[in-house]
């Protein structure tokens, strides 16, 4: 064949790398004892979360907010008519639990993203064009990281009364992205100074196209994994609010569970009210967590077991 | 190894003419400073001086080796070369057009003329980019190329440094690949867009003698098909023997000799050139290279004003002039161009008879 | 009988996948006085046997044949105290890139110190300090920068340091691991030829372990060239380098340029080492050989000898 021929013919089947990568990436993920069983407790969860949407339509008095059951109008220990029992006004506790972890998801996701995405693009700018913008960057960040998160919450839920539960997510991914920002800053440091970034600019690459293309494929990965712990912090953040009277009073989350099974005195009588939403808050965050160190196994190959 | 011969609309090129002496960059009295942090404290540290009034030129379709050691420069010429830094003084010329700051579509056609290969092949390569990508970068970032053909221009390169088949090592990734075949990737990448200039610093130094060897062998490939000029920036006289027309020396940001290789190599006129070959370990089997006994070991003390920036070493130096006058960079004859007082006219006598210093004052 | 002699030697790393002979059936001997340049390429095997010789193999690693008679003595029969005590005593090493051995918190002189009253406490800081200000000046380091700290020293000066610390106990062989790599070639040359001196003046014998065949040539008197964890040729080296036999040592010189004699190609070897995992039939060269021969991917080649010290493991030389 000659060059031009080569040049000109159809290309050949393009494999695709970055699906091979990702099945070799799942591989050692999978393989860690701690990725399988956080990914296990995960997908319980998921299917709770999905099913929370099963209650309502099964019976509309299993609203976990208003379906009061007329025959239990007190708490009641677990049944066949109510699987988790019942709170001391007669609501199921399953549908709220499955509700819940719903909104816990939503807001860990949803917060955990947005900061991330915060955090990275504040951190790779900050990194690749140091100078001045690094500076006042990194002062704001340092000014934000230093607050106490719950403390300033509750502060301006005192100020502002009850909060919706999307200011809420807003609030946290406020206060968490300058952690992120710093270490991506970091990453990006070393980056800038390799000798492939030096090759992207002789080969003409912009600024923006060294940032984009060069540097955050390199970056996201170290991301990914603190936004399984960002995750953790703002399910928990939500819960703790929840449970001191702050959250969203319309949202069954359930820091809101256990701050009901507080205020009304049940603490030690019902157990079964109390236990669920407290064991769901520490498997869940500790699923996420177990991902993150997975996580870290299939992002530095010096940490894996066999040779790869 | 196939043809390396391509055009834009592929049709092969025709045999290259032979080298002209139209230089294809010049550098004019390039100097080059760093300011290092003094202390613990922080405060002003010294100004160390990576290049001194560096003038160089470099012809068509020739390969020229930049000698030198750690801390000679050599690095941050080649760096300045390609952009990456910018010159304290002096003036950068590319084709008859001086360089200065450059934008915009000006940058993008600077950047299509002149590229480099390092030295690191394991970090030359970004790990998260397949091979495909990497090289593929400088085709799309010069628009020089519609991507329907950008895949089979890039095959097509991978293969013509000797990566076959092109489409097993186009779908990997870096680590995948061994550091020799990651430094045949960094020279695709850079020769894709056909560059005038190639810069390669120290391409072989982290590698073992037999992908040392097949990098050679690619590059001279490349300037036997392209007609690229080569630039060698490089530790090993021996290696620079091998592939260069012309060989510089240079020491401390200092040029000390410049010249037709096989002349430098046989009839080196500055000291530190003799000392350098006193100090390349040779084979049994080449024959006898003549002892020069240039270097004077220990160093002298003393002596580091307006002089000659080899004085302390140099074992011909006269105490007086070369302490206290630098030599200038003048042509010789024959052409050849030296940094030394002591270089007139005729060649060095020979190893025996050293040039007697005068006795000082 | 030699000083130091390597009978069969066979080293091998159990992994996952299952036992890599890093190294098989090596021999060679070392005098008193004389070098021995084990010159391979990357992965070849040759620092393996440098670690072996010391007892410095990591946990998976083992000599799983053959034997190491260091004076006399068999040191592959040793426990680990026995071998700790012949360690730097009876030999000594000067890892690859050394400079980066010494600890960057220490002063360089009390590293040394250190190195010496572990093997022979009852001296006493005092003395031990002593000692090192004597080789300091053995080494051609200036006694003032005793306790300075490595930052402080250029890349000869640690380089010196590192050999002070090898000669610090005055021991029989020294194994040098790529001691010259980072350093520029002129400080390489001086360093070379004071390694000469010190190994004169002691008679020591020094293993030279390196990728870069010519500096073996200036330095040693014997060479083994090493392919895939084997010997595949071992003789003096004027000899070796003026008449090699094996077809990789003939690629090997031919891949290095010259700096002098007449302006010859070089020929590259095509392709890439061997894994060395698992059972290999025949010559482990022959994939890349130039002139392989029917028998030779078959039969693993004998040791052929050439003459009295040349030996060489082809069927073909």
């Amino acid at each position: 064949m000659s060059v031009k021929d080569q040049i000109t013919a159809p290309a050949p089947p393009r494999r695709h790398p970055w699906r091979e990568r990702l099945l070799e990436n799942w591989r050692v993920f999978h393989r860690n004892p701690l990725g399988r069983v956080g990914l296990i407790l995960l997908a319980i969860f998921a299917i709770m979360a999905a099913l929370s949407v099963a209650p309502p339509l099964i019976d509309p008095m299993y609203h976990p907010m208003t379906g009061v059951d007329p025959e239990v109008m007190h708490s009641s220990p677990p049944s066949w008519r109510h699987w988790l029992g019942t709170d001391f006004m007669g609501r199921d506790i399953l549908s709220q639990l499955l509700a819940g972890t719903r909104v816990a998801f939503m807001v860990g996701v949803s917060a955990a993203f947005m900061s991330i995405v915060l955090g990275v693009s504040v951190g790779m700018v900050s990194g690749y064009l140091g100078g001045w913008t690094d500076i006042i960057l990194m002062r704001l960040s340092e000014i934000i990281m230093v607050m106490p998160t719950l403390l300033v919450v509750l502060m301006l839920a005192a100020l502002f009364g009850k909060l919706g539960i999307w200011t809420i997510v807003l609030m946290i991914a406020f206060f968490r992205w300058p952690g992120v920002a710093r270490v991506i800053r970091a990453q990006t440091l070393s980056l800038k100074g390799r000798p492939f970034i030096d090759a992207a600019r002789v080969a003409g690459a912009s600024h923006a196209r060294i940032v984009f293309r060069h540097i955050m494929p390199n970056v996201l990965p170290l991301a990914f994994l603190y936004m399984t712990f960002r995750v953790t912090a703002a399910i928990i953040i939500e819960a703790a609010l929840a449970f001191l009277g702050f959250g969203d009073p319309g949202t069954v989350s359930w820091g809101m569970m256990l701050q009901w099974v507080w205020k009304t005195g049940h603490m030690f009588q019902a157990p079964w009210w109390l236990l669920p939403p407290g064991l769901c808050i520490s498997l869940l965050t500790l699923s996420f967590y177990m991902l993150g160190r997975a996580m870290d196994e299939v992002l530095d190959p010096r940490l894996r077991d066999q040779s790869h | 190894m196939p043809d390396l011969r391509l055009t834009d609309n592929g049709q092969p090129r025709p045999a290259p003419t032979p080298p002209i002496t139209t230089p294809v960059m010049e550098l004019v009295g390039i100097s080059k400073f760093y300011q290092s942090r003094g202390g613990v404290f922080g405060g002003s540290g010294e100004r160390v001086t990576a290049l001194n009034q560096v003038s160089l030129d470099f012809r068509r379709g020739e390969i020229f080796g930049l000698v030198g050691e750690s801390g000679s420069g050599k690095t941050t010429c080649g760096r300045l070369m390609v952009g990456l830094e910018r010159a304290d003084a002096g003036q950068l010329v590319l084709e008859g057009r001086e360089i200065t700051a450059l934008r915009g579509k000006d940058l993008r056609d600077f950047r299509r003329k002149v590229q480099i290969i390092f030295q690191d092949p394991y970090q030359s390569l970004n790990p998260q980019l397949s091979i495909l990508d990497s090289v593929a970068e400088p085709l799309i970032t010069s628009q020089a190329c519609p991507a329907s053909e950008r895949e089979g221009r890039v095959l097509a390169t991978l293969k013509a440094v000797g990566l076959s088949p092109a489409e097993d090592f186009a779908y990997r990734f870096p680590h995948q690949l061994s550091g020799g075949q990651r430094q045949r990737v960094a020279i695709a990448r850079a020769m894709i867009i056909e560059p005038r200039l190639l810069v390669a610093d120290e391409p072989t130094s982290m590698l073992d003698a037999s992908y040392s060897a097949q990098i050679f062998d690619i590059l001279l490939k490349v300037r036997e098909n392209f007609g690229t000029t080569i630039v060698l920036i490089t530790h090993s006289l021996a290696a620079a023997r091998y592939l260069c027309d012309r060989i510089a020396v240079i020491y401390r940001g200092h040029l000390m000799e410049l010249g037709q290789a096989e002349r430098v190599i046989t009839q080196p006129r500055h000291p530190y050139t003799q000392a350098l070959i006193d100090a390349t370990p040779k084979f049994g089997d080449c024959g006898e290279v003549p002892r020069y006994n240039a270097l004077l070991a220990p160093e002298r003390q003393g002596g580091e004003g307006a002089g000659c920036v080899f004085f302390r070493r140099c074992a011909r130096a006269h105490l007086t002039r070369c302490s206290r006058q630098a030599p200038v960079w003048r042509r010789l004859e024959d052409g050849d161009m030296v940094a030394c007082h002591y270089a007139d006219g005729a060649p060095d006598p020979g190893p025996d008879i050293a040039a007697c210093p005068a006795p000082g004052l | 009988m030699a000083l130091l002699e390597v009978n069969h030697l066979s080293i091998g790393y159990q992994t996952p996948k299952g036992l890599l002979k890093a190294v098989d059936d090596v021999s060679f001997a070392v005098d008193a006085g004389q070098s021995l340049g084990l010159v391979g390429e990357s992965g070849c095997g040759k620092t393996t046997i440098g670690m072996a010789l010391m007892g410095l193999l990591p946990p998976n690693g083992s000599i799983v044949g053959g034997n190491v008679v260091l004076d006399g003595q068999d040191l592959s029969g040793l426990g680990e105290d026995a071998l700790r005590q012949r360690r730097w005593r009876d030999i000594a090493m000067i890892f690859q890139a050394a400079m980066n051995a010494l600890n960057p918190v220490q002063r360089v002189g009390e590293q040394i110190a250190e190195a010496i009253l572990t093997h022979k406490p009852e001296l006493g800081r005092e003395e031990a300090l002593r000692q090192v200000e004597g080789l300091y000046q053995l080494v051609g380091l200036p006694v003032g920068r005793l306790h300075d700290y490595p930052h402080q020293y250029s890349g000869g000066m640690k380089q010196r340091a590192v050999i002070a610390m090898a000669l610090a106990l005055n021991p029989k062989v020294i194994i040098a691991d790529e001691p010259t790599t980072a350093l520029d070639v002129i400080v390489q040359d001086q360093i070379l030829k004071e390694t000469r001196e010190l190994q004169k003046e002691f008679n020591i014998a020094i293993i030279f372990i390196s990728h870069d065949i010519s500096i073996v040539s200036e330095v040693c008197e014997m060479i083994g060239v090493m392919y895939a964890g084997q010997m595949v040729e071992r003789g003096a080296v004027g000899e070796v380098f003026r008449n090699p036999r094996h077809p990789y040592t003939k690629a090997l010189l031919n891949s290095f340029p010259a700096l002098g004699g007449p302006r010859r190609p070089l020929k590259p070897i095509p392709g890439e080492p061997p894994l060395l995992i698992g059972h290999r039939f025949g010559c482990r060269f022959c994939d890349r050989c130039p002139v392989p021969a029917a028998s030779c991917k078959l039969e693993p080649p004998e040791l052929v000898q050439v003459s009295e010290t040349h030996f060489v493991r082809c069927d073909n030389a």
